[in-house]
């Protein structure tokens, strides 16, 4: 990440300078203002479904969840820790729902347990899983197709599926083939 | 769609009757819950920053162009119609940048042709990688550039197949 921050931020800088010296802080500005926009709106989704989870954890929900989901996922990420394997079960579920807002919180959570726990496979499969989109129905782009005025909105659904089942399937073999070098 | 609308409110509405139920006081287990709201925020927020403000930097540089014409014949190659080519280089970068140019094809082709089914598919089937690396692994000590780069492979993988599926479905 390092590498490309300063790749990406050097030639652009550099470009800004030869082409648009003026337009260097303002599109900087923005990015902050934007990082600001978002953290706020991440902080309300934050409030909600970690309020939502708290509850759930407190009226023992959450163990029976795990132990539902446990034996396949236990597997998956190789790992013991039941609320973990939990939160990022709860995490995947609600990716594939595209349920707003919901999977990140449960995501980050999930993470730092598996870092924290030294399992750093099942943090880098987790983030995997999230960065390769499983989505089951892709709200966004059903809903701006119907906007554009589409005869059939739907018929996009089983090409996204597929490229997207492709896409993870893909990110989890390569991952694998990685995994003798987490210790 | 009206189904879909339904999960979650019934998901709350149920389980907080069944936390009722548990006899579990609701307003201070929710409470609590809230409270780790905040400092997940600020652990994640100076990356969220710096991704941006890259991202943001990227586009307005007209590196983003100059790259998506630098790379159209490569993604010719592979099947992406240079026009979606932009969209498969932004979608990593920038959410809403990608959604913005997603409903700009749709309304310059026509929903139904096959260039917007392809923009469609292509950016159904992958994710703002730069974004969710910077939120997931906001606390990890190691830098981890490995799953980042695997993700990024994998997302392209699906771009290719999408437009060719779009091209038989």
């Amino acid at each position: 990440m390092n590498a490309i921050f300063a790749l990406v931020f050097l030639a652009a800088g550099a470009v800004f300078i030869f082409t648009d010296p003026e337009g260097f802080l303002p599109a900087l500005l923005s990015g902050g203002e934007k990082a600001a926009a978002l953290s706020l709106s991440l902080l309300a989704s934050y409030c909600v479904f970690l309020g939502f989870f708290k509850v759930m954890e407190r009226c023992g929900l959450a163990e029976r969840l795990a132990r539902l989901f446990s034996p396949a996922a236990r597997r998956l990420f190789s790992t013991q820790d039941r609320e973990a394997v939990y939160l990022a079960s709860c995490n995947l579920s609600a990716n594939m729902l595209g349920l707003p807002g919901m999977p990140t919180p449960l995501g980050v959570k999930a993470t730092e347990r598996f870092l924290a726990g030294g399992n750093e496979y099942a943090a880098d499969l987790l983030f995997v899983l999230n960065a390769t989109s499983l989505q089951l129905l892709p709200t966004t782009v059903l809903a701006l197709r119907i906007a554009a005025g589409s005869q059939s909105p739907a018929d996009i659904l089983l090409p996204t599926l597929l490229s997207t089942l492709l896409s993870t399937l893909i990110g989890w073999g390569l991952l694998r083939l990685r995994r003798r070098r987490y210790a | 769609m009206k189904f879909a609308a339904l999960i979650l409110p019934a998901l709350f509405f149920l389980l907080f009757l069944y936390a009722l139920i548990r006899r579990v006081k609701l307003y201070d287990c929710f409470t609590d819950g809230v409270k780790e709201a905040v400092p997940l925020i600020l652990s994640i927020f100076p990356y969220l920053a710096a991704i941006l403000m890259l991202s943001e930097l990227f586009e307005r540089s007209g590196l983003s162009d100059m790259l998506t014409g630098f790379l159209a014949p490569a993604f010719r190659a592979v099947g992406i119609p240079p026009e979606i080519g932009k969209l498969v280089l932004m979608k990593p970068f920038s959410g809403s940048g990608s959604t913005a140019l997603l409903s700009e094809i749709l309304e310059k082709y026509g929903a139904d042709s096959y260039l917007a089914r392809c923009a469609c598919a292509c950016y159904g089937s992958s994710e703002t990688v730069f974004y969710i690396s910077a939120v997931y692994f906001a606390g990890a000590k190691k830098r981890r550039a490995a799953p980042v780069l695997i993700a990024l492979f994998a997302g392209f993988s699906g771009s290719v197949a999408a437009c060719l599926l779009c091209r038989v479905m």
